[in-house]
């Protein structure tokens, strides 16, 4: 949990592909109802930003999606992070868990960060 | 400066320091908020079991879509949990006996059954609860008596389509206890598996392999014996309800959807039935169940415990079933009778509803009592009332909306497709009854046509309801907005007498709307015919161009509009305050929120019907006039929380982690194995303590939270239990109670989003729990004590602008205790006061002014500078420093606290039907003045064309409604044609938005012959032709649909309103201005005068076009909003806000670019410097920086990447 997704960059969305996520979902409030005015649009355009750099590392851009929703729609959240969770199935694990995998070593600490 | 003169003269003993409010809704809530946030004690009293009134149940709010719950649930939880607030709900104010200054106020409680500071909201009671209808209960034994077993004369036998499929799932053991049993052989007959052996003069015994477990026997066994004995019954332990229950729950979940509707004899049915109800009207049988339909008390347990759907209450029984209806949700669904209000309700505490209750009525039941973890439940309380010592009292109890059926050409309540606004409100609702999902009642299907009717009870004298509602033609293209948004398929359709969305920004959505695909249709609908095969729904309506047509919908809306209810009628008259006809309260518009009872203020609704930021600028208006004679007592009733001294946390102190998992009675621990996250929870690094208490909020938790603190010397605290958004500040303020700095503290939701949402994936929701739970660990592992900023407040208020509202805003101030430093660019006070003629009440607007003139030259705590304008501002909340620029051309420095911006707006004068050039052509202003030294021999038979929308609402000239010219365009002719019979007004407009009470002049107005033309700007213009000779008028008329020609005497043109030129002074405050350069406020529904920089406030007519009287109230607002701040010594913020670390800072402005509140600047040591008491503390910056140097705590890099490590390091 953030207080705006205008929180987040680059650096700390692929640390999570790094640490084993598969995929990342951002959600942020409804655009042009930014609790903080704009960091929403901000949000946007780096995950954008991260779409290029995992395009170009072959991780692959569908694994990052950001989503916009207000607080009162619990449904829509469920909906779309299964639709989400659905997609990354299919993707599989990212690049980075096969080949750790393969190495046979679990993500370690040091690795980690 | 002291400004206590005044209060003096008002009332010589202190008066007490407290304020009763009466109404919970947004108005109540707003008002107890200003009141209590200036140092006063609220007492405020809800009728209702929570607070949140009709905006809870409001889907979107108009006209920026926001989520109503959104907005308003961050308020629900500051009042609930403000130590000033004391919040009385399920209370009513019975008596009010004092005066202004000193009133003593009876309360009466009413019976909740369910103690208040006990209760944590699990909701378990609810879920448990098998009662879903109101019961026809049998009267008691009569004393003495012992309770007669009831027998059934009439039955009935329920059969499926195939015979009972017994199932032995979740089976209970069933055996006879021998020293019981009384040898009658009931439970033999009983059992329909031959599982009971049992001959004459002998004890029964049940063969364990034959047994099915569907409790025959146990039900047949007579009381007197109670012989069955019943073991392996989970739940069992707590009451055989609670049994019931569980077991029920556990085959629900088993018997998918599909494979339900036939009896799989779980018994379960009859057993509550006769065990828990006491009634036994249900046996089971070889086809099915057989009913005593006579005896059965229609509680629908049966039916809410059968886990298959198998049997219906209107089988069981011969009475017809009264289904317990959920208010909140506008009866669309139902409810328990021991039911929580909603779901974000404050106090999310139940009420047991006395007149439903099974065991309230017939002491039968009591399963609630038996699974509540904590005790809160007790069937013994009774009404209490209580007397508490006020000041001063304001009314604000709230509106409920115009009965519908009293229209009956419409069919509500016969078609069940007509439904009312706020039930389709509730429909569109993600926590509605339908999850969201727009949906026909009558048939569940999705409706595509749907058609809007307004002024339901609104606007229409044939039901007394002659006044506009305001709010609905705004609401309805809002909801027909968001159905479409919903479902992209569906056809809305508006139809309308006047679109009157006169608000700001209002027009522009209405535009929108039409944009997006719904259409307006200009008529009134005269009846509706349902198909009662289909459901669907004809309409019968007059088009435009004289046509009847018919149009088939399948789904209506009536756009209802707002009444008084009777209750709120007869509480006024207990508080001995004057109502007009309609029961909305009177009040004067030089002073409009007081009630004809001095000390009593009102506020919302029932001061005239109104939207939610009106209704907001009253509540804090309200709260201005009601605390400014008490301000002499502020802080004499408050508490304030004394904490321990802060333990210092050194840097290299070895981490003392406390971990506290918690079961939330049973909503975590029956999905999550709460003791195997205790266990991994010790495994975590740090981690020297962890517990799993069965409620970590209740009291006693949060008492014993600290003692481990202190006995375990925790430097670090992590709860794994619900919601951060509800229930971190508690456990925060715990922390800071023991002594530890509250941002030492983290926590894992593994409620809603882990136990509530993975039910049947218990393995998987553990493991997660565990997950969030070390992320959590490894988020307060890194965490830094953070330092709470305290500034010094300067308790002075700069106002700039010395209208109407900078007049009135610097008297309330100074009445407040406040200094005042009042700044006018002109010679004179007054502003555009002074060029209007009479008020809405047909007094002349020259004794307000002199009235305020004289107190404002009385004043010593006000300092007037005329002829003075800002000409330099700095600082910030709490201690600005504003140069302005006096008449001699020296400057002077004013430092002070607060900025009230009111430097208000004037008639627009366009460039249109020869304005300016003729003197027969003049404003509605114009017009106003010259009707005040008129004469009769040149006025008598005086002919008169007003246009409405001249210069507004185009592109040309202004975009926007100016809200007022309607309603003063039927006061100047209602003032002329009752000064002059004779005179003959015709008044062009496109839409008469008299809203409000406005409405009933605008009727007044019609009877008195004034003749209104409707004109559609775009396809008939009216043609003005103004020479030397005289003016010509060309329009059609459509209600004769025929062209006419007008020669009026006077041409009168209402030409808006347009703000004052600002440009130089918005700059010189950072504060933001729209399009037509009227401020904006900081959020256009709850701080509506309120401005995005902290400390800045606005009133009138600066924030858009509105009325003396409105603007009189926003000037009382904002001074109530700058009392929460100028009553304090000290402000303090909270610890997390952006720190630059000057040593990377490369000045390269990014930050400065990316604040959106413009807070970072360049500092004299030429690095980025962000000032704490301006941080709004979201974090943009972090991220933008590209040097990394800049930091927020509790959500910097270090946190948010231990986070993320610990996700996959298991």
């Amino acid at each position: 949990m953030l207080p705006c997704t205008g929180r987040i960059d680059e650096s700390l969305l692929l640390k999570a592909f790094e640490n084993g996520a598969d995929g990342v979902m951002v959600i942020g409030c409804l655009e042009g109802d930014c609790h903080y005015v704009s960091g929403n649009i901000r949000a946007r355009a780096r995950v954008k930003r991260v779409y290029g750099i995992l395009d170009t590392i072959r991780i692959g851009p569908d694994r990052i999606r950001m989503f916009n929703l207000s607080a009162g729609e619990g449904s829509k959240f469920a909906e779309y992070t299964n639709e989400f969770v659905e997609q990354i199935r299919k993707l599989g694990p990212s690049p980075i868990n096969v080949v750790r995998a393969k190495q046979g070593s679990a993500v370690t600490r040091e690795e980690a960060t | 400066m002291k400004g206590d003169r005044e209060q003096f003269s008002e009332n010589r003993v202190t008066p007490t320091g407290a304020v009763l409010v009466i109404g919970g809704g947004i108005s109540g809530m707003q008002s107890s908020l200003d009141l209590a946030n200036a140092g006063m004690k609220v007492y405020l009293v809800e009728s209702s079991p929570a607070i949140g009134g009709k905006m809870a149940q409001l889907d979107k709010t108009f006209p920026t879509n926001d989520c109503s719950m959104c907005i308003v649930s961050p308020k629900l939880v500051e009042v609930g949990r403000h130590r000033n607030i004391e919040l009385l709900t399920h209370s009513e104010v019975v008596a009010l006996t004092g005066d202004a200054g000193d009133f003593k106020a009876t309360i009466v409680r009413h019976a909740r059954y369910v103690d208040i500071d006990t209760c944590t909201g699990c909701g378990l009671c609810e879920m448990v609860c098998p009662v879903t209808h109101l019961s026809y209960f049998h009267p008691p034994a009569e004393e003495g008596q012992k309770k007669k077993k009831l027998r059934p004369q009439e039955k009935r036998v329920i059969a499926g389509r195939s015979a009972p499929q017994p199932t032995s799932l979740f089976k209970w053991k069933f055996s006879v206890d021998e020293q019981a049993c009384g040898k009658c052989g009931g439970c033999y007959k009983a059992c329909l598996h031959g599982a009971v052996s049992w001959q004459k003069k002998e004890t029964a015994s049940i063969d364990q392999n034959r047994c099915t477990g569907c409790g025959a026997c146990y039900v047949a066994c007579p009381a007197a014996f109670d012989a069955v004995r019943v073991d392996e019954a989970p739940g069992l332990d707590k009451s055989i309800g609670a049994a019931v229950g569980e077991r029920s729950r556990l085959l629900a979940k088993h018997f998918a959807e599909e494979s339900r509707g036939s009896c799989i004899r779980c018994g379960l049915c009859a057993i509550v039935c006769d065990k828990v109800m006491d009634i036994s009207a249900l046996k089971l049988v070889e086809e099915g169940i057989e009913a005593g339909v006579d005896i059965c008390q229609v509680c629908g347990a049966c039916v809410s415990t059968c886990p298959v759907d198998y049997l219906s209450i209107d089988k069981v029984t011969n009475k017809d079933p009264r289904i317990l209806a959920n208010s909140f949700n506008e009866g669309l669904n139902g409810r328990k009778p021991v039911n929580i209000h909603y779901p974000q309700a404050v106090p999310r505490v139940p009420v047991i509803d006395s007149r439903s209750c099974v065991c309230l009525n017939s002491g039968s039941c009591g399963t609630c009592a038996t699974v509540c973890g904590v005790g809160a439940i007790h069937y013994d309380h009774v009404e209490t009332s209580s007397v508490v010592e006020v000041g001063s009292v304001i009314f604000s109890p709230g509106i409920e909306v115009f009965d519908a059926s009293v229209r009956g050409e419409f069919g509500y309540g016969l078609y069940a497709n007509v439904v009312t606004s706020i039930e389709f409100e509730r429909l569109l609702s993600a926590s509605g009854p339908t999850s969201g999902c727009v949906k026909r009642p009558g048939d569940g299907s999705h409706p595509k046509k749907i058609a809007w009717i307004q002024c339901v009870g609104s606007r229409d004298h044939s039901c007394n309801r002659d006044y506009c509602s305001s709010v609905c033609c705004m609401y309805a293209t809002k909801e027909a907005f968001i159905a479409k948004e919903h479902d992209g398929a569906i056809e809305p359709t508006i139809f309308y007498i006047d679109m009157r969305s006169f608000g700001k920004n209002f027009d522009t959505y209405v535009d929108r709307a039409r944009e997006h695909g719904i259409r307006f249709v200009r008529a009134m609908v005269s009846r509706i015919f349902e198909d009662p095969v289909t459901g669907d729904l004809e309409l019968r309506y007059v088009d435009q161009g004289g046509t009847r047509q018919r149009e088939v919908f399948d789904m209506v809306v009536l756009s209802v509009g707002i009444q008084v209810p009777e209750k709120v009628k007869e509480l006024a008259h207990t508080l001995a305050i004057d109502l007009d006809s309609y029961g909305f309260v009177k009040t004067d518009c030089y002073q409009p929120l007081a009630t004809s009872r001095p000390g009593i203020f009102v506020s919302g609704a029932v001061n005239g019907p109104k939207d939610i930021p009106e209704t907001v600028c009253e509540a804090s208006g309200a709260a201005e006039a009601a605390s400014a004679s008490l301000a002499r007592a502020r802080n004499t009733l408050v508490t304030r929380q004394e904490l321990p001294p802060e333990r210092v946390v050194a840097e290299d102190e070895e981490l003392r982690i406390g971990v506290f998992i918690c079961h939330c009675g049973t909503n975590i621990a029956s999905v999550v194995d709460v003791e195997a996250v205790v266990e991994y929870a010790r495994s975590l690094p740090g981690v020297v303590y962890a517990e799993h208490p069965l409620y970590t909020c209740s009291q006693d938790s949060q008492e014993r939270m600290k003692e481990i603190i202190r006995e375990h010397r925790l430097n670090r605290v992590v709860t794994s239990a619900c919601s951060p958004s509800t229930h971190e500040p508690l456990f925060m303020s715990t922390l800071q109670q023991a002594g530890l700095n509250k941002y030492f503290f983290d926590m894992a939701n593994i409620r809603d989003q882990c136990s509530w949402v993975h039910p049947d994936d218990p393995k998987m929701a553990t493991e997660k729990s565990k997950r969030l739970t070390r992320m959590a660990v490894a988020n307060a592992s890194a965490a830094e004590p953070l330092k709470e900023m305290e500034f010094d407040v300067d308790s002075r208020l700069l106002v700039i602008g010395g209208g109407v509202a900078g007049m009135t805003a610097a008297i309330e101030a100074a009445r407040q205790g406040f200094g005042v430093y009042l700044v006018e660019r002109e010679p004179h006070l007054g502003g555009q006061l002074r060029h209007l003629s009479r008020s809405e009440n047909g007094r002349e607007f020259s004794g307000l002014l002199a009235e305020l003139e004289r107190r404002i030259g009385e004043e010593p705590a006000i300092r007037l500078f005329l002829s003075s304008e800002v000409v330099e501002q700095s600082g910030f909340v709490g201690s600005f420093e504003t140069e302005i620029g006096l008449p001699t051309g020296a400057t002077r420095t004013l430092k002070h606290g607060a900025i009230l911006i009111a430097t208000g707006a004037r008639e627009y004068r366009p460039q249109i039907y020869s304005l300016g050039d003729h003197d027969l052509v003049m404003t509605q202003t114009e017009f106003g003045r010259a009707l005040e030294t008129s004469r009769a021999e040149d006025w008598r038979r005086l002919q008169v064309v007003m246009v409405q929308c001249a210069g507004s609402r185009c592109e040309q000239h202004l975009p926007y409604c100016s809200r007022i010219c309607c309603n003063q365009a039927v006061r100047n002719s209602l003032r002329l044609v009752e000064l002059y019979p004779e005179a003959r007004v015709d008044v062009l407009y496109r839409d008469m938005r008299c809203y409000g009470l406005g409405e009933i002049d605008y009727r007044r107005a019609r009877l008195a012959g004034v003749n209104f033309i409707r004109f559609d700007p775009e396809n008939d213009s009216p043609e003005i032709e103004v020479t030397e000779s005289g003016i010509e008028v060309r329009v059609t008329d459509p209600s004769i649909r025929l062209p006419v020609k007008i020669w009026p005497d006077l041409l009168v043109l209402s030409t808006g309103m347009v703000p004052r030129d600002t440009e130089e002074l918005a700059s010189m405050l950072r504060v933001p201005r729209n399009e037509a350069g009227f401020f904006i406020e900081a959020h256009a529904k709850l701080r509506p005068v309120d401005l995005s920089s902290e400390g800045l406030f606005m009133a009138g007519t600066a924030h858009g076009p509105k009325s003396s009287s409105e603007t009189i109230v926003q000037a009382q607002a904002a001074v109530a909003r700058a009392a929460t701040l100028l009553s304090r010594r000290s402000l303090k913020m909270s610890g997390v806000v952006s720190v630059v670390d000057p040593a990377n800072c490369a000045v390269c402005l990014t930050c400065v670019r990316a604040c959106p509140y413009g807070v970072p600047f360049i500092n004299e040591d030429h690095a980025a410097e962000i000032n704490p008491a301006l941080c709004q503390g979201c974090g943009i910056c972090v991220a933008e920086c590209p040097a990394k140097t800049i930091h927020l705590g509790r959500y910097d890099d270090r946190n948010l990447e231990a986070k993320i490590a610990a996700y996959n390091n298991g």
